[in-house]
């Protein structure tokens, strides 16, 4: 059963001083609340999340600038090992953080969409499988031919989308998801990740958007400062 | 320690498995930095002829002028490969910032796609330098077997130096200005073009002191010398098991903190 437990999850993490003639560190924590210690600054990134979700459910993660909601996602993905507290995933996780990374700007819709691919740990033949329905939800037509550079950023992002939630994962991780494309693709978007979310995945949004965060999840955490509040059911935070 | 140098085998044995992103990655990246020439990655064939027709124009003499071109041809060859290595090795974890800050590959992905790169380079150099030793007639020996070896112990020594030159240069980023400036320096501390007459004096001490000049001896020697290096060999095989042996526990430490120092 797909699922996600976090408990009293923590990320501290040390920024070194850095040995370097150059006049000033420029290198800038991403959020959080950050502490002097005698050998550099540690950054308390994260403190005390605590939340579970079950199949079907979709979290909208919400703060401001630097409240923790992307260094979450990123301990939830995996990409940060969290310093305290217990995290238990079960499900198969994808994410979408940054709509470009990993394409090529010389290549085409085609190779970056096998490129992409392989990244997500997909083998060729899954991703030969998934070749005409990523096309085809992406509505680049003749254009998934064309360099990678020629597209819009909108075209960008709903090639991006579309290779991201083709595979079905179980557990999906969106960061700052603007839209992709037009109002119809979103449309077509937004039922998408209802069907994710219905084929028992889970979905975690982080987002400023309101409207969409309304629109997209059932359950909202606030984030402020890296501490989160109390797992809100989404009617209980529109009416606040 | 034991935990660590888990993690840092699981994260290499990860990447192995994944071998398919990194030959992908690799290759595009060769095809990406030639993709408006009219030469393509024949450019890099280029650049290595250009180099040793200029070395044996400069240095070669009348005596043994085909031995000379085939023992600069070999060093240079595997030089540039060192050269590759040593100069892009520093900074490596900076240019992945997006894909260590975004995606989840173990960490020796991007020590093999940079190890991955060099190969492919070298490959193109490695025709030129196939060319050179057919005109110059050198005789093709069983001998030469061991420089095929030695071409696997060079790249066997690669990844573990690009991990530990990668981590210096996250934490101290003028490494790859010192890198750059290094190799610069070393191509002429290093018996490449010189060295083929008997070295005495400060050369003698370049020679045998620089541990670069056994790496280029166990691919040279097979092929000029129709010799088998075997201290070269020794020597080379020990430095690779010390390679390994600091960047194993180093990436097992640092994997899951380079994201935090880039």
């Amino acid at each position: 059963m797909v699922s996600i437990s976090a408990r009293n999850i923590g990320l501290n993490y040390r920024i070194p001083r850095k040995l370097t003639l150059a006049p000033r560190d420029r290198r800038m924590a991403a959020g959080g609340r950050i502490e002097s210690s005698g050998s550099g600054r540690i950054v308390k990134a994260l403190e005390g999340v605590t939340f579970s979700l079950r199949s079907g459910d979709r979290l909208g993660l919400v703060g401001p600038n630097g409240a923790g909601k992307t260094t979450l996602l990123k301990v939830l993905y995996g990409i940060f090992e969290p310093s305290a507290g217990e995290l238990h995933i079960d499900g198969r996780v994808d994410a979408l953080f940054n709509i470009t990374l990993g394409f090529r700007t010389e290549a085409t819709g085609r190779r970056n969409i096998e490129l992409r691919g392989l990244i997500n740990g997909w083998t060729k033949q899954q991703i030969a499988a998934r070749m005409d329905e990523i096309i085809e939800f992406s509505e680049l037509g003749e254009f998934i031919d064309m360099p990678f550079k020629a597209y819009s950023q909108g075209m960008a992002a709903r090639l991006a989308f579309s290779v991201a939630t083709t595979l079905q994962p179980e557990i999906l991780l969106m960061d700052e998801w603007i839209g992709a494309g037009d109002a119809g693709f979103q449309d077509k978007a937004t039922a998408r990740m209802d069907e994710i979310a219905q084929k028992a995945g889970i979905i975690v949004l982080a987002s400023h958007n309101q409207s969409l965060i309304e629109q997209t999840c059932n359950k909202v955490l606030r984030l402020e400062k890296g501490r989160a509040g109390e797992v809100l059911p989404i009617g209980e935070y529109a009416r606040d | 320690m034991g935990k660590l140098i888990a993690a840092a085998l699981a994260d290499i044995r990860e990447a192995l498995r994944l071998r398919a992103v990194w030959i992908a990655l690799a290759s595009e990246d060769i095809g990406d930095q030639h993709k408006r020439t009219t030469l393509g990655p024949f450019w890099l064939l280029l650049n290595y002829l250009i180099f040793i027709g200029t070395f044996i124009v400069v240095f070669g003499g009348p005596a043994g002028e085909g031995l000379f071109a085939a023992y600069a041809a070999t060093g240079l060859f595997v030089w540039f490969y060192i050269m590759d290595i040593l100069g892009q090795s520093a900074a490596l974890f900076v240019r992945e910032e997006s894909f260590i800050k975004g995606t989840i590959l173990p960490l020796t992905t991007y020590v093999l796609r940079l190890t991955m790169q060099s190969v492919i380079r070298s490959g193109y150099a490695l025709i030129g330098c196939a060319a050179i030793l057919l005109l110059m007639q050198v005789p093709i020996t069983a001998t030469w077997s061991w420089s095929i070896v030695a071409l696997g112990i060079i790249i066997l020594a690669t990844p573990p130096t690009i991990l530990i030159l990668a981590l210096i240069g996250a934490f101290f980023p003028d490494m790859q200005f010192i890198m750059q400036n290094a190799v610069r320096v070393g191509m002429f501390l290093t018996p490449t073009f010189w060295g083929f007459d008997e070295v005495v004096g400060w050369r003698g001490v370049l020679y045998h002191w620089n541990p670069f000049t056994y790496f280029l001896e166990i691919f040279r020697q097979p092929i000029v010398f129709d010799t088998v290096p075997v201290f070269a060999l020794g020597f080379c095989l020990v430095v690779v098991l010390v390679l390994w042996a600091i960047a194993i526990p180093l990436l097992g430490l640092f994997r899951k903190q380079i994201a935090f120092m880039i």
